[in-house]
Order: C-alpha cells, then sequence, then structure tokens
C-alpha cells in the first residue's frame, strides 16, 4: 500500500466522521477530532469521565499524521503512519467496526410522473482463509437479489459506479423481498461454502502429512518410556495447534442495496 | 479430504437486529473504505514475507530476510536460529514473530531471555517491528498482555509457572538457549512442559562442548527428530564418529537450524586487531604464584588437588584478591580442619598480604590512559572486578561493574552510565552474555577464560553489527605462568583469533574432545613436568591443526566435483 493511498485515506475516514480537516499537504494531514472521534481513537476514558463529571470545557484532540516524512517541515510534530503502523490498524479496525452494516437506495433524479421500483439486495464482503502452519486469505463479495435468488459474484465491485443515498429517494419505491434477509443469509452462507470445494487443497493435505511425520517423531521419541508424561501430551497438542487444517469465513461488513433493475448493468 | 470449517453467526444477528429495528445503519462512504483497506491487508499466498511490507523504517540485511523466509516456508515455525555472535538474530526472530502475527496465526507469545536482556528486548520489538511487547514486571501481565517478555528464572518460579502453563500460546521465543544444552535442569524440563506450536531458540554457540547438547537443544524444539535419547547416545556417544555420521547428522540438523556465518553473509566487517601483552610479575606476585603453584592441600595427588591448586594459580595471575577469596572459602570449607592444612592455607594468606602490587593492573591503568576512549574489561572473578573498580578510582578513573547477578534494571543502568558518562565497565563472565555494547571498541582480556566460545561471547558484545570502528582486544597474560601456555596454545598456536568461531566448532565436534576445559584441565594440571605439558599441547594443537586441514580438505574435494 501505497503512502498516497493512506493519505487519501485518512482524509476520507476523517471526513466522512464529521472531522474538520485543519491542513492537508502532500507531505501531512492535520485533523481536528470530534469529541466522538476523540474517544474511538485516543483512548483516554479517565479524561473523558473527569470532564464528563466536572462539567469542564471539552478539548478534543487535533492530530497531525505524516504520510511522507521526506517532504514534510522539518520542526513538523506529529505521527509518522505507514503501512505496519499501529495507529493505521486502528483506524482501519474503527472503519470496520463503523461500517459493518449499511443500507442504501440508488439515487436516480426524479422524473415527471415516473416512479422508480427498487430491487432488494443482500449483500456481504467476506475473507476467507485457508489455515494451518500458514496462511492465505481469499476476497469475495457476493449479492442475492431477494426478489429473483440470483446470486452474482463481485458484487462490491458492480455496486462501487451507483450513485446511493442513505434515504429513500422521492419517486422511487422499493419492491418487497420474497426472500426473507435471514433465509438470505444462509443462502449466502450455502453458496460460500461451495465455491472453495472445488478448489485445489493439496496445501490441507500437505499440512496432514507434515502433522503426521511430526507425529511420529514424536511417538518414536517417547517409545521408551512406557508411562508417558505431560509434556508428551502437551507435545501432541503443540503439534494438532500447529498443523491441523482449517477454513476460517469472517465478515468483513455487508447490508442492503435497493437497485433499479438497471444498477448493476 | 474434509476441512474444518468455521465461520461467526454474531454478524448475523446484530444484522438482523438492525433491520428489526431499522438501523443505525452505517456510512457509504467507511464502508467502501472498510472493503478497500481489508482488501489490502488480505494475503493471498502461503509463500512470501508480508512483514517488509510492513516495516518500511527496517532494512533487513539478505541473510536476516532469507533466515525468516526459511523458517517460515521449510521449517514450519520451529527453528534453531544460530548465527555466529552478532548477525542480528534478534532482528530474524522479529521478523518472524511479525510475520506470524500479521497472517493471523499468532497472537498470545512468550519471549524468554537473560534478565539483562528483557529492556532491550522490549525496546526493540516495540520501536523496530510495532509489536507491543511488554517486559513482565507485575503477575496480571501473563494475562493481560498478548506479547510478554521475561527472564526464564521468574517463569519457571511460582506463582508464574503455573499462570504460564494457564495460558495458550501460539509462539515461544527462547534467547540464549544454549543454557538448555543439560536436559536435567528445572529450566530445561519447564521449557519442555510449554505448548511450542511455534518456537524459536536463539544461540550463537549450539554446541560449546558436546554433540549432546544439540540433541537436547533440538528435542526442546522437535522432539525425536534426532531419534530418542538411548538411539541417538548409542550412535554417537564416545565412539569416534566417522566422518560420514557426522554428514548424516548435520544434514538433520540443518533442517532445523540456521546458522549464517559471518564470513558468509558478505557485510562488511570491521577489523579485529589482537594485542598480546606479556606481563611480568613482581617479586611478590612471584612469590605468591610460587607458593601456590607448591600448595596441596591433600597431599594424595588425586584430581581434585590438581584442580585447586589449578585454579589459585590462574587466579594469582589475576589478583591477590581472588587468591584470597577462594582460601577464605577452603579455610571455611573444614570444621576441623587438620593442623598441617591450617599451617599450610596460613603460609598462603601471608604471602596474599606480602604482595603490594598487581602488575597487571597498572598496566591496564597505563593502557585505559594511552587509549583515552571506552573501554571494557573482562576479568572472570568478583574479586578482581571489586578491587580493579577501586584502583581505577584511586587512579581518577570512573568505571562501573557489570555482572551477571544483577536485576534487569540495574543492568540497564549500568549500561546507559558506562554509554553516557564513564569510560570503563568491568564485566565478570556471568554478564557478559546478552549485552551489547558496539559503541565500545577496546576490550581487555585482563584474564582469559579457558572455554573459547566464552570468550568469543566475550569479543561478540562489541564486534557486531552496528560497530563502525575496528575492534582493538587485548589480552593480558603473565609470563612464565599457566596462562601463557593456555595463550600460546590456544589462542596463539590455534589462531584462534584469526578463525571464524564456527570452523572451531565444527573441529571440536569432530574430535570428540567433549570438554575442552576440562581436558585442559588435565593437561596442565597433571603434567608431572613442564616438557610432559609442552608435549601433550604440542599434541593437542596439532591433533586440532589436523582436523582442520582435514576440514580444509572436504572443502576442496566439495568444490572439485562440482
Amino acid at each position: 500500500m501505497q503512502q498516497q493511498e493512506i493519505h487519501d485515506f485518512l482524509r476520507t475516514y476523517f471526513k466522512a466522521n464529521d472531522c474538520e480537516i485543519l491542513d492537508d499537504t502532500p507531505s501531512h494531514l492535520t485533523v481536528q477530532l470530534t469529541i466522538d472521534m476523540d474517544k474511538e481513537l485516543m483512548n483516554r476514558p479517565f479524561y473523558w469521565h473527569y470532564l464528563e463529571k466536572t462539567g469542564g470545557i471539552p478539548n478534543p484532540a487535533a492530530i497531525t499524521f505524516i504520510t511522507d516524512p521526506e517532504r514534510a517541515p522539518a520542526e513538523l510534530k506529529g505521527e509518522r503512519i505507514h503501512f505496519g503502523s499501529p495507529r493505521l490498524h486502528q483506524i482501519i479496525q474503527s472503519t470496520k467496526k463503523l461500517a459493518g452494516y449499511t443500507r442504501l437506495f440508488e439515487y436516480t433524479p426524479p422524473v415527471k410522473g415516473g416512479n422508480h421500483p427498487l430491487f432488494p439486495w443482500l449483500t456481504l464482503n467476506v475473507k476467507i482463509s485457508y489455515q494451518c502452519d500458514r496462511k492465505k486469505d481469499i476476497f469475495m463479495s457476493i449479492g442475492l437479489n431477494l426478489i429473483s435468488g440470483e446470486i452474482i459474484e463481485g458484487f462490491h465491485k458492480r455496486v462501487l459506479p451507483v450513485k446511493v443515498t442513505p434515504k429513500i429517494p422521492d419517486y422511487s419505491f422499493t419492491l418487497s423481498p420474497l426472500i426473507m434477509p435471514k433465509s438470505g443469509l444462509t443462502r449466502l452462507d450455502t453458496y460460500i461454502r461451495t465455491s472453495f470445494e472445488d478448489d485445489d487443497h493439496s496445501w490441507a493435505e500437505e499440512a496432514m502429512r507434515r502433522w503426521q511425520d511430526d507425529l511420529k517423531l514424536l511417538e518414536h521419541f517417547y517409545k521408551d518410556i512406557d508411562e508417558k508424561s505431560e509434556s508428551y501430551f502437551t507435545e501432541k497438542e503443540a503439534l494438532k495447534a500447529q498443523y491441523e487444517p482449517n477454513i476460517r469465513i469472517s465478515i468483513i461488513n455487508g447490508g442492503l442495496f435497493y437497485l433499479s433493475d438497471r444498477a448493476l448493468g | 479430504m474434509k476441512i474444518n470449517i468455521s465461520s461467526n453467526s454474531e454478524w448475523n444477528e446484530e444484522f438482523l437486529q438492525k433491520i428489526e429495528s431499522d438501523g443505525p445503519w452505517g456510512n457509504w462512504e467507511l464502508y467502501k473504505l472498510a472493503v478497500q483497506m481489508e482488501e489490502n491487508l488480505i494475503i493471498p499466498d502461503f509463500e512470501g514475507l508480508q512483514a517488509p511490507k510492513h516495516l518500511p523504517h527496517l532494512t533487513p540485511l539478505p541473510h536476516q530476510l532469507e533466515a525468516a523466509k526459511q523458517v517460515v516456508e521449510k521449517m514450519n515455525g520451529k527453528a534453531i536460529l544460530a548465527d555466529e555472535v552478532g548477525l542480528g538474530k534478534t532482528i530474524e526472530a522479529g521478523l518472524i514473530l511479525k510475520e506470524y502475527m500479521i497472517r493471523g496465526l499468532v497472537k498470545k507469545v512468550l519471549i524468554l531471555v537473560p534478565a539483562s536482556l528483557v529492556s532491550q528486548w522490549a525496546f526493540e520489538l516495540n520501536t523496530k517491528f510495532h509489536i507491543p511487547a511488554v517486559a513482565q514486571r507485575k503477575s496480571y501481565v501473563w494475562e493481560s498482555c498478548d506479547v510478554v517478555i521475561s527472564s526464564i528464572d521468574t517463569a519457571k518460579r511460582a506463582p508464574h509457572r503455573d499462570i504460564i502453563f494457564n495460558q495458550e500460546y501460539d509462539f515461544i521465543i527462547i534467547d540464549e538457549a544454549h543454557k538448555l544444552k543439560n536436559n536435567k535442569t528445572k529450566n530445561y524440563e519447564f521449557v519442555q512442559n510449554l505448548k511450542k506450536k511455534f518456537c524459536l531458540l536463539l544461540t550463537a554457540t549450539p554446541i560449546q562442548n558436546k554433540v549432546e547438547e544439540i540433541f537436547h537443544l533440538v528435542s526442546l524444539l522437535k522432539p525425536g527428530h534426532l531419534g530418542n535419547a538411548s538411539l541417538f547416545s548409542e550412535k554417537y556417544k564416545g565412539k569416534g564418529k566417522n566422518i560420514i555420521d557426522d554428514e548424516h547428522l548435520k544434514e538433520l540438523v540443518n533442517t532445523v537450524m540456521i546458522r549464517n556465518r559471518r564470513a558468509d553473509t558478505g557485510i562488511e566487517w570491521t577489523k579485529r586487531h589482537v594485542e598480546t601483552i606479556t606481563i611480568e610479575f613482581s617479586p611478590t606476585e612471584q612469590a605468591l604464584y610460587d607458593a601456590v603453584s607448591q600448595f596441596k592441600p591433600i597431599s594424595d595427588g588425586t584430581k581434585g588437588s590438581a584442580f585447586s591448586a589449578l585454579t589459585l594459580q590462574r587466579e594469582a595471575c589475576s589478583s591477590r584478591e581472588a587468591v584470597f577469596y577462594t582460601l577464605k572459602n577452603m579455610k571455611a570449607k573444614y570444621d576441623d580442619p587438620s593442623p598441617d592444612y591450617t599451617a599450610k592455607l596460613d603460609d598462603l594468606f601471608t604471602k596474599v598480604n606480602e604482595t603490594v602490587q598487581n602488575s597487571k593492573a597498572e598496566k591496564a591503568l597505563e593502557l585505559i590512559k594511552k587509549i583515552d576512549d571506552k573501554v571494557i574489561i573482562f576479568t572472570e572473578y568478583r574479586a578482581t572486578q571489586l578491587y580493579l573498580q577501586w584502583y581505577l578510582q584511586q587512579n581518577g578513573i570512573s568505571s562501573v561493574p557489570f555482572r551477571g547477578g544483577f536485576k534487569r534494571g540495574k543492568k540497564d543502568w549500568m549500561r546507559e552510565l558506562f554509554q553516557k558518562n564513564i569510560q570503563v565497565l568491568i564485566a565478570t563472565e556471568a554478564g557478559g552474555e546478552g549485552i551489547n555494547l558496539q559503541f565500545c571498541h577496546h576490550l581487555i582480556n585482563f584474564d582469559l577464560p579457558w572455554n573459547p566460545m566464552r570468550l568469543e561471547q566475550r569479543i561478540g558484545r562489541i564486534h557486531r553489527l552496528g560497530q563502525e570502528e575496528d575492534v582493538m582486544i587485548y589480552n593480558f597474560a603473565t609470563k612464565n605462568t599457566v596462562e601463557e601456555h593456555i595463550l600460546k596454545l590456544l589462542y596463539e598456536k590455534i589462531n584462534l583469533f584469526e578463525k571464524v568461531i564456527g570452523e572451531l566448532d565444527d573441529i571440536l565436534t569432530k574430535l570428540d574432545i567433549s570438554n575442552i576445559e576440562e581436558y585442559l584441565i588435565d593437561v596442565v594440571g597433571e603434567s608431572k613436568t613442564e616438557g610432559e605439558m609442552k608435549i601433550k599441547m604440542d599434541n593437542f594443537s596439532s591433533l586440532i591443526q589436523f582436523a582442520q586441514d582435514m576440514k580444509e580438505g572436504e572443502v576442496h574435494a566439495a568444490t572439485g566435483n562440482s
């Protein structure tokens, strides 16, 4: 991830959270936090607790993020931020927390006498992790049409160019879903699980083989000892924890989109 | 093949809840951002290292990156990192740990290091790797923090021990792991019982004396990898090992151990200059040395008596204070000593009192003044350490002591004092490990350890990555003493200082000399005459020479074949 992307990310994040941008140059970004954002990011509950008890004047922090130290003025004080920095990861976590669920409507300009029907779509963005002593992830975005039952992949990419708004626009109306959200979620879950069934899972077979090999060595090591010691069982458990293959599905975010029949092209 | 699949249903429940109560719903901009960032954090391959991308301020050396990659891809996250001193094993360990944390395979981490290194590890992991590691100072830390650093000595004691065994650790790092070479110790047993999902053992000297040491170390990491105890000793112990056996063992060990040598790293190292400084006793010192050389506490000529005479001789080469301390212990040893024994001891005490001068200390003072820069003095004896501190102070030179027994905070403080204000640091052997002093490049060996590995560790404190100057090493040896013999044999004849330490390692393993120190005590202590000792030492050095030639021969043969 490039520094420029991080810079843009920060700007979008703080703007979306109603923080005033005090300074925005190619090398750094200074933002005035709102009270809510100060509570979200600055990790000082005692300060806020104290203020609320004493009725003092709140003074939320302003932060300067230095995204390009080479070009930043030498005397500038601020936090250097880069891909691995804990601050960035805190903000990413916060983003996920604040935008875990959404509901949006396609915006269509009002046309005289026209009423636009909007179709309900249920969508999930998920991360699928193949995990043993190694790990890799797959990103997947799917959407389910709650009327027709059609499922499409790459939903997120397709909805990106659509103009959406949080309130239902005038002259638009939503169609009632035939599939209830709850069973919609089940359909999506089934779809995700079948999606990787035919994938190449030699990684798991190899992990099982490594596991078996190490188990054999372990058995051999303790062969001459009649009464197996505790360390034997600990080691055995450790090998399971190290090698046992599993697949984990984690939801990044998702929600309901009401879209016209032309929206997804 | 059936693979276990898991997902959590919390998201679903909360989502349905939100539909029920009509919101609140997340903002579209943030929603898009969350997806964009997560897509960035996706790790698309099992192979390769993610950590460097996360650490733009760290520039690992090629051998460090290679080591990290190998541990993750080839060794399944269990390895002995055995680079020579000063090649940055901590960086390698940090990279590997970071990699597993980024991939989400590791959360809970236990790092066991010598007490003197706890703060340094915490500092490096936090600043260089952005890993929120915490030095264990309060007992709640074990449970409430994910990455904890402690000394083994603390960890193995109650109540910590039980708390630790109740934690589910994903990753365990043990620094200076050669201390676990003996499987009969409490420390070994403690580490053996830890659950080691992923584990790194760090040591610069995987074999110090005996080939069994590597067996115990590997068995901690991967029990059974070198067979079980009985099979291993049957195969390797006592037998004159032939090279095929060794090659086989080496190959096995190499699948769990990474050992980079200075010479292979391609890094430009600053040079080592070694200067031997011969010191002549003053008459009173000579008298003391002669007296302890004649000393036979129990005159049956057993090995034990040679040992104590030798100890006293070595001490007499260091300081009268060191001799005094040992004599005092010998006197206290028996409740009812024989008059003969007491008389012999009293005679020695008189000689100690009559010694009015320390020629080595005088030489050291002269040298320190001439160097006019930071200097480390190593001595084997605590009494000498105290004396030197006093003596230097009398002559207007400030110094700080350093010992293994110091509490962590004190060690950090001493190191910092030395770095900032003080010209001289005087360290004993136990304090030698686990302190990095690359801001200093003069080292005086006030007396010499008889195990060359320990000497290498001393030098490794200053001759490591980050050292920008050539390193000066001054070896003090008193003329016509055991010390001179050892220096000549060990350190000059076999050109120890020009050798890379790893080579010596190989050679000693090949020679089947199980314990070099015991061997030397035997040679020096049990020889009836100077002549006999000289012959034995010559034999020993030609043996080493022979093993070395053989090794070079192998290398040549190997290159010839390719």
